[in-house]
């Protein structure tokens, strides 16, 4: 009987955006959950240089784990940063250049790469799911260089239309759109990361394009759970899966006891071959 | 370009109109400028500091150095109709409107449960749209006294439509720019580790913008771990974070962000807020109200009585990181 793997679809995600991480970048996370989780693997697997700053001013941290749960605490998650700073300082860090990557999270996605944090279904004055807002996501994918966003893949996630576009992608995907809006030019979103599948855009139309899919993916697998059809990259690539160390030291340390991590669905492959079992 | 600025787009959220020239005026009248002592109680600064309608801003990160204390007297002086800076915010929020404090908000993050889902259903509070870093910028541009300030982000989104924002040609690129509006509070509320008796307050760690928001604010409340005296301000003034003339009310409160954490000093009480959970889920944050708040006449009192010596020495306990707060 072959080994198997089993993790949950917020770990797969983790683990596919920690393969992306570059050690000679700067990055601007969203504050704590996935996307941080996501350069704290790469910090501590392969990328252990690998500079960041959070939105509430932290530059560069050296986290010391296990991190509080839900990171609720500012003392580990900030220590050994170079500074101490604030807000309109990050952000403007952002602003100048400095930011060669944001890693947001996304509840809605469209063709665009625009995204949706703030409510599903309804109208704004009276939406039927209200979340917590754009928070920092509007001015990390509006000023830093390339936007990288993990969301699940899911018909309502990966939609034709969003509820409302909290923060910009390529916005109606015209040249130059995001600069008569007023964004810095030469900037957008760069990937989108899936479990199951990573996707690009298209440097002509600025539309979605898948690239990648898992090992227990298929193209057909992927596209039956999106609602608009990405375009398709000519060859597409198989992505690497989460291997046991990557996934022992998200549940030890980065997210110990598996607070926010083991609360997604389960997908359980066979090691050999990379195929779902069960 | 041009020689006239003109508006290409203008989002329809209601703010606060700006009015550097009348902050001046109230600064001039209201602020005091010599050395005194602020420090009162926190029932007397919020029953002078804090009105029904004001517009609130604080300063925290997500569970860290919010001003709780300060928020559960409001809650208990049953505070009406304040229109509130969300950034960076978790329960919090849901903690005022569950006291029926709260009117609008200006949206950056918060926590969303069912007392906020409920309170917009109903329409008995309404939300504006901004982002945390719009928040924190508007509160920049009050901080430097002019109207407004110019930034690229929040164009062409949902986003900019639902909030106060402008976009403009800038007359000296020609290129496209986002103004916001300049926020001028009533009413600020900052927790931090150490101030002295004048209000020259300490923050240790990552802040969000509590500077800012001292700058820009009427009426300023600080609430402090402990007060230091004034010689050890004089000895590292390059520790002080809010300079007193900002200042005008000190509050003692150890564990004053409780169940939140005061970097260097305590934990999260993680637990605390599973039962505020709860309590929203089911529809009891009357109950959780009157446990936490009315049935008990103090921050000091709740301490005392609810939370207990035993889980103060956990939080303590738990906070394992001096470095670089208090060495």
């Amino acid at each position: 009987m072959s080994e198997q793997l089993s993790f949950t679809d917020i770990e797969a995600r983790i683990c596919h955006i920690s393969h992306l991480i570059e050690e000679d970048k700067l990055y601007f996370v969203q504050m704590a959950g996935p996307p941080l989780m996501a350069l704290l693997l790469a910090k501590r697997m392969r990328a252990p240089a690998v500079g960041y700053v959070v939105e509430e001013g932290a530059i560069a941290p050296e986290p010391s784990f296990p991190l509080p749960r839900m990171m609720l605490g500012a003392s580990r998650s900030h220590f050994r940063s170079v500074a101490w700073t604030g807000m309109n300082w990050v952000d403007a860090h952002a602003a100048l250049g400095y930011m060669d990557y944001g890693l947001l999270a996304a509840l809605q996605i469209d063709r665009f790469g625009n995204f949706n944090s703030s409510f599903i279904g309804g109208t704004y004055e009276r939406p039927e799911r209200r979340f917590g807002g754009p928070g920092g996501a509007n001015e990390i994918a509006s000023q830093c260089w390339r936007t990288l966003i993990m969301t699940r893949l899911q018909r309502r996630k990966f939609v034709n239309r969003l509820d409302f576009m909290s923060s910009p992608g390529y916005l109606d995907g015209t040249p130059g759109a995001r600069e008569k809006v007023g964004m810095p030019p030469n900037t957008g979103p760069y990937r989108v990361i899936t479990e199951d599948a990573a996707f690009d855009f298209d440097e002509a139309t600025r539309q979605m394009r898948l690239i990648a899919v898992a090992p227990w993916a298929t193209m057909d697998s992927v596209l039956e759970r999106m609602e608009f059809e990405p375009l398709m990259a000519d060859k597409l690539e198989t992505m690497e899966p989460p291997s046991e160390e990557e996934l022992n030291i998200i549940r030890a340390d980065i997210d110990p006891g598996g607070f926010s991590t083991s609360r997604g669905q389960w997908i359980t492959i066979d090691r050999e071959s990379g195929q779902k079992v069960g | 370009m041009s020689d006239t600025m003109q508006v290409i787009a203008s989002g329809k959220g209601e703010f606060k109109p700006p009015d550097p020239d009348g902050f001046r005026e109230h600064v001039r009248e209201h602020k005091e400028r010599r050395l005194v002592n602020k420090v009162i109680s926190e029932k007397d600064a919020v029953e002078r500091f804090v009105s029904d309608g004001d517009y609130l801003a604080y300063d925290q990160n997500v569970a860290v150095r919010g001003p709780a204390s300060l928020f559960r007297e409001i809650v208990r002086q049953r505070k009406k109709d304040l229109w509130v800076a969300a950034k960076f915010t978790w329960t919090d929020v849901s903690l005022l409107i569950a006291g029926g404090c709260v009117s609008k908000v200006d949206v950056g993050w918060m926590e969303f449960g069912p007392v906020l889902n409920r309170a917009i259903q109903k329409g008995e509070v309404k939300l504006i749209e901004w982002t945390n870093g719009a928040l924190a910028y508007r509160h920049l541009a009050g901080a430097l006294g002019v109207p407004f300030l110019p930034m690229r982000y929040m164009g062409g989104t949902d986003t900019f439509n639902e909030s106060g924002a402008k976009l403009i040609e800038d007359p000296y690129t020609g290129q496209r720019l986002c103004l916001v509006p300049a926020l001028y509070p009533d009413v600020a509320l900052l927790h931090v580790h150490q101030s002295d008796i004048y209000g020259n307050a300490r923050i240790f760690g990552a802040g969000v913008s509590p500077l800012e928001i001292a700058m820009s604010s009427k009426k300023v409340i600080i609430s402090t771990e402990e007060i230091i005296d004034h010689e050890l301000i004089r000895r590292q003034p390059q520790r002080t974070t809010i300079p007193f003339y900002f200042v005008d009310a000190v509050v003692v409160a150890p564990f004053g962000s409780y169940p939140g954490t005061t970097p260097g000093l305590y934990g999260a009480d993680l637990e605390h807020w599973l039962e505020f959970a709860a309590a929203q889920a089911q529809d009891k944050t009357d109950d959780y109200l009157e446990k936490w708040v009315f049935s008990v006449a103090s921050h000091e009192d709740m301490l005392d009585q609810r939370v207990g010596a035993k889980k103060l020495l956990q939080l303590r306990q738990s906070e394992t990181v001096r470095e670089g707060y208090y060495e």
